[in-house]
């Protein structure tokens, strides 16, 4: 039944990893940084969430 | 503005992940219609409500909001906002009888309600009018800002890249069915956010930060007299009447889609796909929370730092307005863009997904199969979904092509359905409301948006607004024209309600036992040996979400504005009503939930 949840999981997690990357590729400023980490940490997170969500 | 090789590597990605996604879900959606349009009846209520606000936040939403703001401050916003005292009675009065109504589509409870042949009728009508034209015009309206987006942002025609998209979404959406929606929805409004706060953070540096934004509109509040950071319109002067519809109309009155009176449309179709009542309860209330807490705030300040950012704006038609919001990607560093980008083909996409998942489920549940085709397989059923998916979307793209504009798409569905609110919420909660009072709303409503379309300056017109004017009101069509067409319906559908018999008693009982919904049903619950109650905890949950809502809205935006002791002060109390919500919701009636 969690392979149900596991795509959605997979999805948010494959958003953080290339946001982590262009964070620190194209980021002029330090509010673009932080806006852009804390974004990878909070996909990262919900993937978390939704990988270990009950069925 | 060009994208980099970066950008298209993010866009790429995006697409990838989304259609992978949905096309994971399609083996699952093909056992049976009720997976396809339901998912089973299995959703948590975090996954039903995101979906919910994933659907209802499309890519010409931050455009509107975006024009709204710089047109009429943040208090402008009050022309949606006023929709959460309707979202706050569908989450108290209505989730709960939704799913335990058991039907598959919204149009089905016609089958449950009433009876006879005006019931048939109806179930027809509502099955091809929500199926066809107003789902039409709401995916020609969706698609029409999509390309006014592109066209603004690579001033191309867009034309390549719109069919891509809708060809891959209405690909995986047809194969996926609710489950591949609600899925990618998740992800959708997770990127569609992303961009959306991106993209307010690169335009308020841009802007000088929040002390310039807030001294311009000081700076202009001393020349104009007008306080565009005002959550609240500023009393004193005479009301605007499209502000006073708005609060005390339309949100019980209009059907309008992701904001319909008792729950429709695609809000219906995730409660009744919810794994039981509390979920569907708890869903809606996050789709609350998420519509009107935390998705309005990035595109504000993207609206604010646009009028520092170019101030001619102050002036501008309103279509230049809206256009600052796809102006301001063009500060957006390489890289960054694409996923801006990506976040405004998710809230399309989202919104369509969604659009023509709900339209098949009309056309298959209310008109295929009880006029068509009675007794088939369910393969045959869900084959006949995927095919009907595929012709609303080729009919929807169609439409946007001969749809004028944005605001003619949702004017037209507004004013068409204006008066019909009522009795769709009542049609719960008193026995005597028949198809005959749903027929006669339906017909009133529609006559007299004609009447108003073809005469604008009638007489009737013309002595409404003289008297609202004397009576302190700044006068508008729009405002005119709900007020009577809100009237009009209102005596029309309680006349005929009147004038014609009752439902048969038969049916109005297994309807009450079924849902056990309260209220006005005097003569069935004698029938039925045992009333049910409506107590007053849906009352006071009412107004507690209300308040809730309201608090968290105001302390996000103290906190947006480095307010911080007022901010912390909102969400305190909107915790505080959150904790006396949830006693309040737990004291509904459970009893013989699914």
């Amino acid at each position: 039944m969690k392979k149900d949840y596991l795509p959605m999981a997979l999805g948010f997690w494959g958003v953080a990893i290339p946001l982590i990357v262009f964070g620190f590729l194209f980021c002029r400023t330090t509010a673009e940084g932080v806006t852009v980490f804390l974004a990878a940490a909070v996909f990262m997170l919900v993937g978390y969430f939704i990988y270990r969500a009950k069925h | 503005m060009k994208l980099t090789p970066a950008d298209w590597i993010f866009i790429a990605w995006y697409f990838v992940l989304s259609i992978g996604i949905g096309l994971y879900y399609s083996k699952k959606a093909g056992k049976s219609i009720s997976e396809y349009f339901l998912s089973g009846r299995s959703l948590p209520w975090w996954l039903l409500g995101t979906s919910m606000v994933a659907t209802t936040f499309s890519s010409d939403t931050p455009l509107a909001v975006t024009g709204i703001v710089i047109k009429d401050g943040v208090s402008g916003n009050w022309f949606w906002w006023n929709f959460m005292l309707g979202g706050a009675l569908t989450i108290l009065f209505f989730a709960h009888l939704w799913r335990r109504a058991g039907v598959m589509t919204e149009v089905e409870f016609i089958d449950i309600r009433y009876s006879g042949k005006p019931a048939r009728f109806l179930r027809g009508f509502k099955a091809l009018y929500l199926g066809v034209p107003v789902s039409c015009i709401t995916f020609g309206w969706v698609t029409l800002a999509m390309v006014k987006i592109i066209q603004i942002a690579f001033r191309t025609s867009g034309l390549t890249a719109m069919t891509v998209c809708l060809g891959l979404t209405i690909f995986y959406t047809t194969l996926s069915g609710l489950w591949g929606v609600v899925a990618t929805d998740m992800l959708l409004f997770g990127v569609a956010m992303l961009g959306s706060i991106v993209l307010s953070v690169v335009s308020v540096e841009k802007a000088g930060g929040i002390g310039a934004i807030v001294a311009h509109m000081k700076t202009l509040l001393a020349q104009s007299g007008h306080d565009y950071l005002s959550v609240f319109p500023s009393l004193g002067q005479a009301i605007p009447l499209a502000f006073f519809v708005a609060l005390f109309v339309q949100w019980w009155a209009v059907y309008y889609p992701g904001a319909e009176p008792g729950g429709g449309g695609w809000i219906a179709q995730r409660m009744l796909a919810a794994r039981d009542s509390k979920h569907a309860v708890k869903g809606t209330l996050w789709f609350n929370i998420a519509h009107y807490v935390i998705r309005p705030w990035p595109w504000i300040l993207t609206a604010l730092a646009a009028m520092v950012v170019f101030p001619e704006l102050v002036t501008a038609p309103v279509g230049t307005m809206e256009a600052a919001y796809p102006r301001m990607i063009g500060f957006l560093p390489a890289g960054i863009t694409g996923i801006v980008i990506a976040s405004l083909f998710a809230a399309f996409m989202s919104t369509i997904e969604s659009i023509v998942n709900l339209a098949g489920s009309y056309l298959l549940n209310d008109f295929y199969r009880p006029f068509i085709r009675k007794d088939a397989s369910e393969k045959h059923y869900v084959l006949v979904s995927r095919l009907l998916v595929i012709l609303v979307a080729l009919l929807g793209a169609g439409f946007s092509y001969v749809l004028g504009s944005v605001r003619m798409g949702w004017q037209l569905i507004m004013e068409l359905s204006g008066g019909i609110g009522l009795v769709l919420l009542l049609r719960w909660y008193w026995w005597r409301v028949s198809a005959w009072s749903e027929i006669a709303a339906l017909s009133s409503s529609g006559a007299m948006a004609v009447y108003l379309q073809r005469f604008p300056d009638s007489p009737l017109v013309k002595a409404l607004a003289a008297w609202l004017e004397k009576a302190g009101f700044k006068v508008d069509t729009w405002g005119v024209d709900i007020i009577l067409i809100v009237a009009f319906t209102t005596v029309v559908w309680l006349t005929v309600t009147f004038l014609t018999a009752p439902d048969d008693k038969g049916k109005l009982l297994s309807f009450y036992q079924k849902v056990r919904p309260g209220g006005f049903w005097g003569p069935i619950a004698r029938l039925n040996g045992r009333r049910y109650k409506l107590n007053a905890y849906p009352f006071l949950g009412w107004a507690l979400a209300l308040f809730m809502i309201l608090c968290f809205l105001l302390g996000v935006g103290k906190l947006v504005f480095m307010n911080w002791a007022q901010g912390a002060g909102y969400i305190g109390a909107g915790a505080v009503a959150a904790f006396l919500l949830s006693k309040a919701i737990n004291k509904i009636d459970w009893e013989g939930q699914p």
